[in-house]
């Protein structure tokens, strides 16, 4: 039921995966991906487009069903932080962005000292059922790209903001809780403190302080609920401002079962919700304190080769369609020919959003009149040689009119310790216009037994009308090579080489901020020992790039290095 | 144009596959099957420009070596150092140096009884700060950052040459390179040791 990524679907159906790196916390696979426009500001932010899915959105922008367990992060579905239990084992993180002083510090001058550089830390547990009973515990914080704003941020809050250390890192999580499982249900309670930092549509990083949040989680055969209870504190220092929201969100779904996908007509169902109570100042709002989501997904397949999905979501304010009809050709064997149309029509892309901003004295308003329609035709092939070689290729056609984007009255810059941040006061508004795109994928995968694999991708994009309007002109090109070994069943390593050409933020700065195109390099080691569960890892990640920011008042994407020991019971 | 031919040489290093490899069916059964704990002190000399930074000093510590493949071993090493600075503008006598390796050492047959190995090091730092000394207030000299705990991560290569095996004891001579990722430059070593070690299992 998944509307997922036909090029994922049909590369994984060849029997080769993307890029094996591990992203430094789960959630943010974007930042190991070659196949889009992927702008990071930091763990609890990113503008994660991949190319072939058109529209001028990015991904975690639009809600769907498969996100109900992402947090939501002001107007964006985000797989960071994560409150879903890892399996059992125990696990241990550490890393850092490389480049600190050490010694170098005895022979460098005050002046010439590097900004700082900050870690990565992560510590857990899941234990073994015992009658079903489990209990886990999570500390994880992530401090890379805490350089986004800092002097803004530091002194805008009391104290470190974080659990451990003293670099006001993006977000700060530790959990711990029980659950229970067994071969109809999976369920769980979780409770702990967390400190998130949210980029909201004025630019700004704003605070959020859950103490507790707390998340009873049951899937029961093919019912699946969620409830999270938040009591977050909002702070400004700079105003002597305090606020604080008690808010209760979660969903309620009805999967398509066994039985159920067996059928011509396979339905799902569901219904998210959110409800807040706000005192004091805010910084955000949501109409009217609630919001409920019900929604549908439908899956019709007359014939084998013939799918057409819909997942419809309506209430009061808004309404959401995502449908698509795709024929499986007949081909020869070895090759496989997918045609398809996608259509995405609503009144907002993410209906369970808060719908105002408030910002130093300025409303924003978060949801703009009238609906978007993104329509695309797609056709895609694989083609395998021998077994031991696939060819494939991607191209669509997009036109999307009313895409959602930013109209700006006023840009600002404002000075925190003679650090700048750019601000924008405005509203959410509509590019009523058609933008249209055309887009061509290649890839060549070849791999020895499970030894070695390896991926050559390239993707261009074409883009015509008023891309200028939209919040970020995406990449025209990208190109990404990838290698996977696994020596002797025990030893992995995995490479991924990319280049993304120029992507530009256009309307969260006076002056478009250009994120010029840069190769990017990820390499990953592993030693595993099967038998005992114990996989020591170490990555580093985004080497060979120059450091740059990505997002206006973003922190700096540098090489950082990441090592992970894990046990799994 | 050095940014250019790294990356046509990573590209070509992708594309490579992994040779035919002699390894038995049961590798899963050599990993932990002997295990050693060994001792090593020796003498660390640092290259290139931190020779101005610190004097040559001593290192001592544990080394755990593990079978991993029938020729590759792997290696967990902690080690500590005392750094003293060379500058007399820093605000302190040394700096405490615990370092952390994880590696893999190859016993290739041809150049027995060397061993070659490489791996990961993370080194944690701290400045030996007397009592009334206060962190902000040297936090802008020479030094000034390792008031706090300060951690780096780097690489090493070694060559281990084994000496003299008795039934369960190993003696031998350790010599490895180490570079750290620091910034402005990279900070890198050489380590020279003798250890002694004894098998486990």
């Amino acid at each position: 039921m998944k509307n997922e990524s036909l090029v994922l679907s049909l590369l994984l159906a060849a029997g080769v995966a993307v890029a094996q790196v591990p992203a430094e916390m789960e959630g943010m696979e974007y930042e190991t991906r070659a196949d889009g426009t992927f702008l990071i500001g930091g763990p609890t932010f990113a503008f994660d487009r991949v190319m072939g899915a058109g529209g001028v959105h990015s991904e975690s922008e639009l809600w769907s069903p498969v996100k109900l367990r992402d947090r939501l992060l002001f107007n964006r579905m985000s797989g960071t932080p994560s409150w879903t239990p890892f399996e059992p084992g125990v696990w241990l993180k550490t890393g850092n962005e490389l480049g600190d002083l050490i010694y170098q510090d005895f022979i460098t001058a005050k002046d010439d000292r590097p900004e700082n550089r900050t870690p990565i830390l992560e510590g857990g547990f899941r234990s073994p059922a015992y009658m079903g009973l489990w209990a886990t515990a999570r500390f994880f914080q992530d401090d890379h790209f805490c350089s986004g704003a800092y002097n803004y941020r530091r002194d805008m809050v009391d104290g470190n903001y974080t659990h451990l250390g003293a670099n006001w890192a993006m977000f700060s999580s530790a959990y711990g809780g029980l659950g229970y499982t067994n071969s109809l249900v999976n369920a769980s309670v979780l409770a702990g403190e967390e400190y998130v930092w949210t980029y909201t549509a004025s630019s700004r990083w704003i605070p959020a302080h859950y103490k507790p949040r707390v998340e009873a989680r049951a899937d029961i055969k093919d019912l699946s609920v969620t409830v999270a209870y938040e009591d977050i504190e909002y702070e400004n220092q700079y105003k002597s401002e305090n606020g604080e929201r008690k808010e209760v969100n979660g969903s309620v779904y009805y999967k398509c079962g066994k039985a159920c996908e067996k059928g011509i007509f396979q339905i799902a169902a569901g219904m998210a919700f959110r409800a807040v109570d706000d005192e004091g100042t805010v910084y955000t709002e949501l109409e009217e304190d609630r919001v409920a989501w019900p929604f549908m997904e439908l899956r019709v397949q007359p014939i084998s080769r013939l799918t057409a999905d819909v997942i419809f979501g309506v209430n009061e304010r808004d309404w959401l369609v995502q449908d698509s009809i795709q024929y499986n050709a007949p081909a020869p064997e070895n090759m496989g020919v997918v045609v398809g149309v996608k259509n995405i029509s609503g009144t907002r892309l993410n209906p369970l959003a808060d719908t105002k901003e408030f910002s130093n004295h300025h409303e924003i308003d978060l949801t703009a009149d009238g609906q978007m329609n993104l329509i695309q035709a797609y056709a895609s092939y694989v083609d395998t040689l021998g077994g031991v070689v696939a060819l494939g290729g991607r191209g669509s056609l997009w036109a999307e009119h009313g895409a959602e984007s930013f109209e700006t009255e006023k840009y600002e810059t404002e000075w925190y310790s003679n650090s700048p941040i750019s601000v924008r006061y405005g509203n959410v508004s509509r590019i009523n216009d058609w933008i249209k795109g055309v887009t061509a994928e290649l890839w060549l995968n070849t791999w020895y037994r499970d030894m070695f694999k390896f991926t050559a991708m390239a993707g261009f994009e074409h883009i015509n009308g008023p891309i200028d309007e939209a919040e970020v002109t995406p990449a025209e090109f990208y190109t990404g090579f990838m290698g996977d070994w696994l020596l002797n069943k025990t030893f992995k390593i995995s490479h991924s080489i990319r280049y993304r050409s120029d992507a530009k933020w256009n309307l969260r700065s006076e002056n478009p901020m250009v994120v010029k195109g840069d190769w990017v390099w990820d390499a990953s080691f592993s030693q595993m020992f099967p038998k005992y569960g114990i996989t020591l890892t170490g990555t580093l990640m985004h080497v060979l790039a120059d450091e740059v920011m990505e997002t206006v008042n973003g922190g700096y994407d540098r090489i950082r290095f990441i090592c992970q020991a894990k046990k799994t019971f | 144009m050095g940014k250019l031919k790294n990356i046509l040489m990573l590209v070509a290093s992708l594309a490579l596959v992994a040779f035919a490899q002699s390894e038995p069916k049961n590798v899963e059964d050599i990993a932990f099957s002997h295990a050693y704990l060994g001792l090593e002190g020796g003498e660390v000399y640092p290259f290139g420009d931190l020779i101005d930074a610190t004097d040559n000093t001593l290192y001592g510590g544990l080394n755990f070596r593990y079978s991993y493949w029938e020729n590759v071993d792997g290696v967990v090493m902690f080690h500590y150092t005392y750094f003293q600075p060379r500058p007399d503008v820093v605000p302190y006598d040394g700096v405490h140096q615990a370092s952390g390796k994880l590696g893999l050492d190859w016993k290739w047959p041809l150049i027995s009884p060397i061993v070659v190995g490489g791996g990961f090091s993370c080194n944690w730092t701290r400045a030996d700060l007397d009592d009334d000394v206060i962190k902000d207030e040297i936090y802008n000299m020479p030094g000034g950052t390792l008031g706090d705990n300060e951690t780096e991560f780097g690489w090493y290569v070694r060559l281990n040459l084994i000496a003299w095996n008795f039934k369960d004891y190993r003696v031998g001579f350790n010599l490895m390179w180490e570079e750290i990722w620091t910034l402005p430059k990279r900070s890198n070593m050489l380590y020279a040791g003798l250890y002694v070690e004894r098998k486990l299992w």
